[in-house]
C-alpha cells in the first residue's frame, strides 16, 4: 500500500509538467499580451517596450517556457506583477479559504446526499422516492450563480439570518477558539460559510443522492440482502450495514471526481460571496493574462484534484477488503 | 428508521443555517463598508490599475491638488501654487505635512514621485499623462517647479495622483502591498480578495477624520453586491452596478441614491487607415445605423445617457448644439448608394464592382452589453443590406487587435474623462499615442493642440468645440453614449458629497 501510494505521488510529476505544458501552450494560442494589460489603453510604445523585455515577451516561446521552468525547478512559481506578491505568497494565501469552502460543501453534499439516496432507495417508487429525485433534479439543473443569487436573497436580505457576504476568521483558528472558551468566533465563521457552502454543495449533493439511490437499489436486489433478512435482521442493520456499504464503492469514488467539480464551482461561488479564495484569484489572473499566476492556480488545482483521488483509491481497499494495492 | 432518515437529511439541510442564525452581519467596529468589484492589484498610487485602488488611494495618499467634485484643482499637498510663465508651474508645499511613518512631506518626495512615474521601467499608466514634464526640480524643501515642453493646460487635474515617500521607495518598501502615504487614512488590514481596511489618520494636516474606519469589502458579482448592501452587509455601493439592481434600488425610500452622469463614454473607432472607411461619408453612413436609443435605453436599461458628440456634458466645453449623426436608416442607405453600392446581383446585400460591402464589428468577451449592443448593431446594418460580421474575443485579444489597428470597427469606452485633452489628444490628433484608427486632419491637430496650450477656460472650451464640430461631421470616433454614474448609500451615511469620480473623501467625517 504505501509502494503503491508513493509510486502514484511519483507519477504526479509527469502529470504535472504535461499540465504546465498544456496551460502555456493554451494561453499562447489564446493570445493577448500582458504588458498591453498592464499598462492599459494609454500605455506608451517605450513603456511597452520595456515591460516586454522585462517579461520576456519579445523572446521566442521555446527562451519563455525555459525560463520559467527553470525557475520552476528551483522552486520559483514566479512574481504576479498585477498582485504585486510572489505567485507562492499570492496562491497560499488564498487556498485555505477555497480549501474550507470546498471540504464543507463536500461535507454538505455527503450528508444531505447520501441519506436522501438510502431514503428514495428504501422507499423506492413512493412519495419520498419521488421528492428525492426532485431535489435531485434541481440539485443538478441549478446552476451555482443562481442558486448562490437566490440564498443570498432568502437568507440574507429577506430573512436576515446570514450574512450575504465575506469570511469569518479561518475555521481552524475559530475551532481553536472555541477550545478556549470563545465560541463566537466559530459562530461567525459558519455564518460566513454557510451560504457559499450550501450553494455549492448543493449540486454535488444532487449527484450524490441519485448515485447512491442507484446503486443502492442493484444491491437490494442481490441474494445475499434476501440472507440476511431470511437470518432475522431487522431492515435498518440490512440496509445500513449490508446493502449501503456494498454500495458505497461507486459512490466514494464518484465523491473523488466531484471533488475537482466543487473546485470549479467555487470559481463562481466565491465571486458571488465574496470569498477570498484561488477561484476569484484565478479569474482575475485569466483575465489579465498573468501568465504565471494561471501556472500557480491550474498547477495548485491539479494537485490539490490529484491528491483526493489518490485518497480516495485508498479509501477503496478500506471499504472493500477484496482490493488490495502492492 | 425512515424517520431518523428524514430527520437526519433535514437537519443536514439545515444545521449549518440555523446554528449561526443569532449573528448579525454588521461590520461591528463602526467601520463605512463600501463595496468594491475588484480587490486592488497595487496600492501604489503610480502604478495603480482599477478603480479599487484608485478610490484606496485617494484616502492613503495625498496629491499636490485634489479634485473637486466638479473636477476643479483645490490646494492638496500644494497649498498653493503659480504659473509664471506659460511653460512653468511652481508649487509651494504645506507645512506639516507627515506620510504614514512620521517623516515630512519634501518638495523631493514629489520630484521623486513624478520622475519614476516617467521613467518607462516603472511601467506606469499614468505616464502618458505627463509626458508633457521636461523637468521637475525642488526649488527647496517646500518649493517644486515643473517645466513643460510646451504649455499643458490639463496638467492640473492630473496632479492629484499621490505623493509617494522617495526615501522608503527607494530603501526597498513596496509600497504596493504596504502603502505609506500622506493622506487622511492608514491601511489597518489587506485581506486579498476579500477586504481593504483603512483606519483614521491621527496626524493628517487637515486633522484627523471623524469616521471610525473605512472597509473596501471585495464581491466580485454586481447583483450580490447590491443584495449585499440591501441586507446591510455594506454601507454604500456604486458602478458597477446591473441596470435591474439600479431600478430597484433607486426605487426604495430607505436607500439614498445618487444618479449622474460619469466620466466615461463608449464609443465606435473606426479604422480610418482601412480602404473600406477612409471615405468620411462612409464612415457617416455606418454612424446612421447605430440606433443610440434602442441601444441605451433597451440594452443599458437607461442608466447610460445618449451622446451628442465627443464633449461630455460635465465638462466646461460641453455644447449641445453640437451634434453627430443620429439614427437614420434610409439617410445612410441613400448616402451608400451616393457611394456607388447597390444591390446589383439581387441578393440582399449591397455590393460594388463586384465585390459585397463586407464589415466586420469587434467587441470584447467580458462586457455582454457591449456584446448585445455590437449584435444589436449587426442586425440594424443587415437590414441596410451590409454584411455585418461579429468578432467577439476576450479583453487581451481584442484590445491587442485594435491597439495594432487590426480592426474596421470596435467598440470600447474610456474612463476617468477628466479633461477633455485625455479623451481627444492621444485618440485622434494624428502624432497620438493611442490613435488607433489612424486619423490625421491637420485642422482637427491644430484645434487639439490650441485645446492642450491654451489657459484660459474660454479659449480651450472654443478649441475643443471647433474639435468636436470635427468629429461629428468626419467619425473618426462615433460615441454612442456618456456612461452613468450611480451610488447608493445607507441613509445614516450624512455628508457624502458624490462625484462622478466615485472618491470617497467626502465620508471622512461620519
Amino acid at each position: 500500500m504505501i509502494g503503491y501510494a508513493a509510486r502514484r505521488l511519483l507519477l504526479m510529476i509527469p502529470m504535472l509538467f504535461g499540465i504546465i505544458v498544456l496551460v502555456f501552450l493554451m494561453l499562447n494560442v489564446i493570445g493577448g499580451d500582458q504588458a498591453l494589460v498592464l499598462l492599459g489603453q494609454e500605455g506608451t510604445p517605450e513603456q511597452l517596450e520595456a515591460l516586454r523585455r522585462e517579461l520576456l515577451l519579445d523572446q521566442p516561446l521555446t527562451v519563455q517556457f525555459a525560463a520559467y521552468i527553470g525557475k520552476l525547478a528551483q522552486g520559483d512559481l514566479g512574481y504576479s506583477l498585477f498582485q504585486s506578491q510572489s505567485v507562492l505568497e499570492a496562491v497560499s494565501g488564498r487556498l485555505g479559504a477555497t480549501l474550507e469552502l470546498a471540504i464543507v460543501a463536500l461535507l454538505i453534499a455527503i450528508l444531505i446526499g447520501v441519506p436522501l439516496g438510502i431514503l428514495a432507495a428504501v422507499r423506492h417508487g413512493r412519495a419520498s422516492d419521488i421528492f428525492a429525485m426532485l431535489f435531485a433534479q434541481l440539485g443538478i439543473s441549478m446552476p451555482v450563480f443562481w442558486m448562490g443569487i437566490l440564498l443570498m436573497f432568502l437568507f440574507a436580505v429577506t430573512l436576515d439570518w446570514l450574512p450575504a457576504i465575506g469570511r469569518g476568521e479561518p475555521l481552524l483558528v475559530a475551532i481553536v477558539d472555541l477550545f478556549r472558551g470563545n465560541p463566537a468566533v466559530l459562530l461567525d465563521s459558519l455564518a460566513h460559510l454557510a451560504l457559499p457552502a450550501i450553494t455549492l454543495g448543493v449540486g454535488a449533493a444532487a449527484i450524490i443522492s441519485r448515485l447512491v439511490r442507484s446503486a443502492m437499489l442493484d444491491t437490494l436486489s442481490l441474494d445475499f440482502v434476501r440472507t440476511a433478512y431470511a437470518k432475522g435482521l431487522g431492515p435498518a442493520r440490512v440496509t445500513l450495514a449490508h446493502v449501503l456499504r456494498n454500495a458505497l464503492l461507486p459512490v466514494v469514488s464518484m465523491i473523488g471526481l466531484r471533488f475537482g467539480a466543487l473546485l470549479g464551482g467555487a470559481v463562481l461561488t466565491e465571486g458571488i460571496f465574496g470569498w477570498p479564495g484561488l477561484g476569484q484569484l484565478s479569474v482575475a489572473a485569466i483575465n489579465q493574462r498573468d501568465i504565471p499566476l494561471i501556472q500557480g492556480v491550474v498547477l495548485t488545482f491539479a494537485l490539490m484534484f490529484a491528491l483526493v483521488n489518490l485518497i480516495v483509491d485508498l479509501a477503496y481497499a478500506a471499504i472493500d477488503p477484496r482490493i488490495r494495492y502492492d | 428508521m425512515l424517520r431518523i432518515l428524514y430527520c437526519g437529511a433535514a437537519i443536514a439541510a439545515l444545521s449549518v443555517g440555523f446554528a449561526a442564525a443569532p449573528t448579525l452581519a454588521q461590520d461591528g467596529d463602526g467601520a463605512i463598508t463600501i463595496g468594491a468589484d475588484v480587490d486592488a492589484g497595487t496600492l501604489d498610487p503610480r502604478v495603480m490599475r482599477d478603480t479599487t485602488a484608485y478610490r484606496v488611494a485617494n484616502l492613503l495618499y495625498d496629491g499636490l491638488v485634489e479634485l473637486s467634485p466638479t473636477l476643479e484643482a483645490t490646494p492638496g499637498l500644494a497649498e498653493s501654487w503659480e504659473n509664471p510663465e506659460p511653460t512653468v508651474w511652481v508649487f509651494t508645499l504645506r507645512d506639516g505635512a507627515t506620510f504614514h511613518d512620521g517623516t515630512p512631506v519634501t518638495a523631493a518626495d514629489v520630484v521623486y514621485t513624478f520622475e519614476s512615474i516617467l521613467d518607462p521601467e516603472l511601467a506606469s499608466r499614468w505616464r502618458t499623462l505627463f509626458t508633457p514634464i521636461s523637468e521637475i526640480v525642488a526649488a527647496d524643501d517646500n518649493t517644486v517647479r515643473i517645466t513643460l515642453s510646451e504649455p499643458y493646460a490639463p496638467l492640473l487635474s492630473y496632479l492629484d495622483i499621490g505623493i509617494v515617500p522617495a526615501n522608503l521607495v527607494e530603501g526597498g518598501t513596496d509600497i504596493g502591498t504596504q502603502p505609506v502615504g500622506s493622506g487622511p487614512f492608514m491601511l489597518a488590514n489587506w485581506e486579498r480578495g476579500s477586504t481593504i481596511a483603512l483606519e483614521p489618520n491621527p496626524n493628517w494636516w487637515a486633522g484627523e477624520p471623524s469616521v471610525a474606519g473605512i472597509d473596501f469589502i471585495v464581491v466580485p458579482d454586481n447583483t450580490a453586491r447590491a443584495q449585499a448592501f440591501e441586507a446591510g452587509d455594506l454601507d454604500l455601493i456604486q458602478s458597477p452596478l446591473s441596470p435591474a439592481d439600479i431600478q430597484r434600488l433607486a426605487d426604495e425610500t430607505d436607500i439614498v441614491a445618487d444618479i449622474m452622469g460619469g466620466l466615461g463614454v463608449t464609443y465606435l473607432n473606426f479604422n480610418t487607415q482601412d480602404p473600406l472607411l477612409s471615405d468620411p461619408q462612409m464612415r457617416r453612413a455606418l454612424a446612421m445605423l447605430v440606433d443610440q436609443e434602442t441601444i441605451v435605453e433597451a440594452i443599458y436599461e437607461g442608466v447610460d445617457v445618449v451622446a451628442s458628440s465627443v464633449l461630455l456634458p460635465s465638462w466646461p466645453a460641453y455644447s449641445p448644439d453640437i451634434q453627430q449623426p443620429t439614427f437614420d436608416p434610409d439617410g445612410a442607405v441613400a448616402i451608400l448608394e451616393q457611394l456607388g453600392w447597390s444591390d446589383s446581383d439581387g441578393d440582399g446585400t449591397l455590393d460594388r464592382d463586384g465585390e459585397p460591402l463586407t464589415l466586420t464589428l469587434s467587441t470584447h468577451s467580458e462586457d455582454p452589453n457591449r456584446i448585445q449592443a455590437v449584435e444589436y448593431i449587426q442586425n440594424v446594418m443587415r437590414g441596410a443590406g451590409i454584411d455585418a460580421q461579429v468578432s467577439i474575443s476576450d479583453w487581451p485579444s481584442f484590445s491587442g487587435a485594435v491597439q495594432n489597428s487590426q480592426h474596421q470597427v470596435a467598440l470600447l469606452g474610456w474612463l476617468n474623462l477628466v479633461d477633455p485633452d485625455r479623451l481627444l489628444y492621444g485618440q485622434l490628433h494624428s502624432g497620438g499615442a493611442l490613435n488607433w484608427g489612424g486619423y490625421a486632419n491637420p485642422t482637427l491637430d491644430g484645434a487639439l493642440d490650441r485645446g492642450r496650450t491654451t489657459l484660459d477656460p474660454d479659449g480651450r472650451a472654443a478649441a475643443y468645440q471647433e474639435a468636436a464640430e470635427i468629429i461629428a461631421d468626419e467619425v473618426p470616433y462615433y460615441i454612442i453614449s456618456y456612461q452613468g454614474y450611480q451610488v447608493f448609500h445607507t441613509p445614516e451615511i450624512e455628508g457624502y458629497e458624490p462625484n462622478p469620480r466615485g472618491m470617497m473623501r467626502s465620508l471622512m467625517d461620519n
